[in-house]
């Protein structure tokens, strides 16, 4: 059971603070939606989390300790960022193989992935002819690739179509079912409100909400008027 | 094998834009030995196949350009975030990638100087000259050019690092090589700008040799003074790199 913990977490880049102390805890278990307007910190926590951004002050935990002292991380954590990118002239699976070699991952697993996410007939495929959802699963399978128990995801239903996103939400409903930790930014309440236990609202890079869903509204419009009130 | 430098080496094996790039090194080593025979190079020269094999230095700058590409090509296209979610201490990342390009650029040093040999050969039998493979010069220029390859694909490694954008990093490496260096060296007289990193290359691989005439051929270090300082630059560079990634935000 690894739950994720942030202590209070402080960004600041030059004057602006980005993140302004925020404490949280997403258990295991359960999804917990991170919701906040574009531009509220949702993404710099998230990178703070995963030890891209170092933080002015405060901490993230995964299991007690912070990613960057994991000794295997992709096989803790997975995690789905909005600017991952990819080469366009390197075929998905190969794509996959790559980070596969991080953690010796046999090429069975990225097969494995692969077509978990639908992508096994695009397998040899570069990345360059993909669309925006394509690109969205190989983000998915990436993030699965390591058989994670946290998965930290970052708007992950972008480019998906409505099949993409039940499947995805389905997906997700299994993992946590299973045990495993899943911390889920979004901008789009619905998606939140279908999927989500405990939701997290940030604005202005401070925390204005935090506890189980039903507290707020389990309903579409219970959590936009709750949203709209808190940011 | 580290886990980090079977990943750069997979990423290097499953793309092909730094293999066209390095495959232009051999073919500079091809064009520069006809042109310099096609030109009225005499065959009976003695000096002539020093001249020749001096073209492996040259095919360096695609090296230099290729360890750019290794890590500002990486935060161009955004697969560093995933590079570093693999490895979040960052120190084997770029110890991979200079050890990775570093291999690579010795390889690409051993094909030029391959190249160089056999298309010196072929000039020289159609032209009814010889020369001796035994000669010292040919070995010391040969060596000279291949560790001038490696070198310089360490030193692009650690500009990429330095700077991330891909297109102005490729930009200020060449502008370096072929403007600014020669400039600065103009200003500061020829006693310091052989300590410069082109000038301490052209004496390392003997480049010099290529242009009787050029600016730079004048006043240059010895051969093994050279390879010194070029090993000097490419620990500053290859250290600052280390440095520098240890600290930044990848945003």
């Amino acid at each position: 059971m690894t739950d994720v913990v942030a202590r209070g977490l402080t960004k600041t880049f030059g004057r602006v603070t980005a993140v302004r102390d925020m404490s949280f805890t997403a258990p295991a278990g359960t999804i917990t939606g991170f919701l906040g307007p574009n531009g509220s910190g949702k993404t710099t926590t998230l990178r703070m989390a995963l030890g891209l951004v170092q933080p002015t002050g405060g901490d993230v935990l995964i299991g007690g300790v912070p990613y960057a002292r994991l000794a295997h991380p992709r096989r803790r954590v997975g995690a789905l960022l909005e600017a991952t990118g990819f080469h366009p002239g390197r075929r998905a699976r190969d794509h996959l193989r790559v980070l596969a070699a991080a953690e010796r991952i046999p090429d069975r697993r990225v097969d494995e992935v692969l077509g978990q996410v639908d992508l096994a007939e695009a397998a040899g495929r570069r990345v360059r002819g993909f669309s925006l959802g394509m690109r969205q699963r190989l983000g998915i399978a990436a993030a699965l690739l390591g058989d994670p128990e946290v998965l930290l995801l970052d708007e992950p239903v972008n480019g998906l179509d409505p099949a993409g996103i039940a499947w995805l939400r389905g997906l997700l409903r299994r993992l946590a079912a299973e045990g495993r930790t899943i911390l889920l930014a979004s901008h789009l309440l619905g998606e939140i409100a279908q999927t989500a236990d405990h939701v997290l609202i940030v604005s202005s890079g401070q925390l204005r909400f935090a506890g189980p869903l039903r507290e707020i509204g389990e309903t579409n419009e219970a959590l936009e008027s709750a949203f709209l009130d808190l940011t | 094998m580290p886990r980090a430098l079977t990943t750069e080496f997979r990423k290097l094996a499953t793309v092909r834009s730094p293999w066209l790039l390095l495959a232009l090194g051999p073919l500079t080593v091809v064009a520069g030995i006809s042109g310099l025979v096609a030109s009225g190079g005499n065959v009976h020269d003695p000096a002539l196949p020093g001249k020749a094999f001096a073209h492996v230095g040259l095919a360096a700058i695609f090296t230099l350009v290729f360890g750019i590409l290794a890590v500002a090509g990486e935060y161009s296209r955004g697969t560093i975030t995933d590079t570093f979610l693999s490895f979040p201490g960052r120190r084997s990342v770029i110890t991979a990638k200079l050890a990775a390009c570093g291999a690579v650029g010795a390889a690409a040093g051993l094909v030029s100087a391959g190249t160089a040999l056999v298309v010196t050969a072929a000039w020289w039998s159609a032209k009814g000259g010889t020369f001796h493979l035994s000669a010292a010069d040919t070995w010391r220029t040969l060596g000279g050019g291949v560790a001038a390859n490696v070198a310089f694909a360490a030193i692009g490694v650690g500009v990429g690092a330095l700077v991330r954008n891909l297109a102005a990093a490729v930009t200020a490496a060449l502008a370096w090589v072929a403007v600014v260096e020669g400039i600065l060296g103009q200003l500061i007289g020829s006693g310091l700008a052989r300590w410069l990193p082109f000038s301490a290359s052209e004496s390392l691989d003997r480049a010099s040799l290529t242009s009787s005439s050029g600016l730079l051929s004048r006043g240059l270090l010895a051969q093994w003074d050279g390879g010194l300082v070029m090993l000097g630059y490419t620990v500053a560079f290859a250290a600052a790199a280390v440095l520098i990634t240890l600290k930044r935000d990848v945003t």
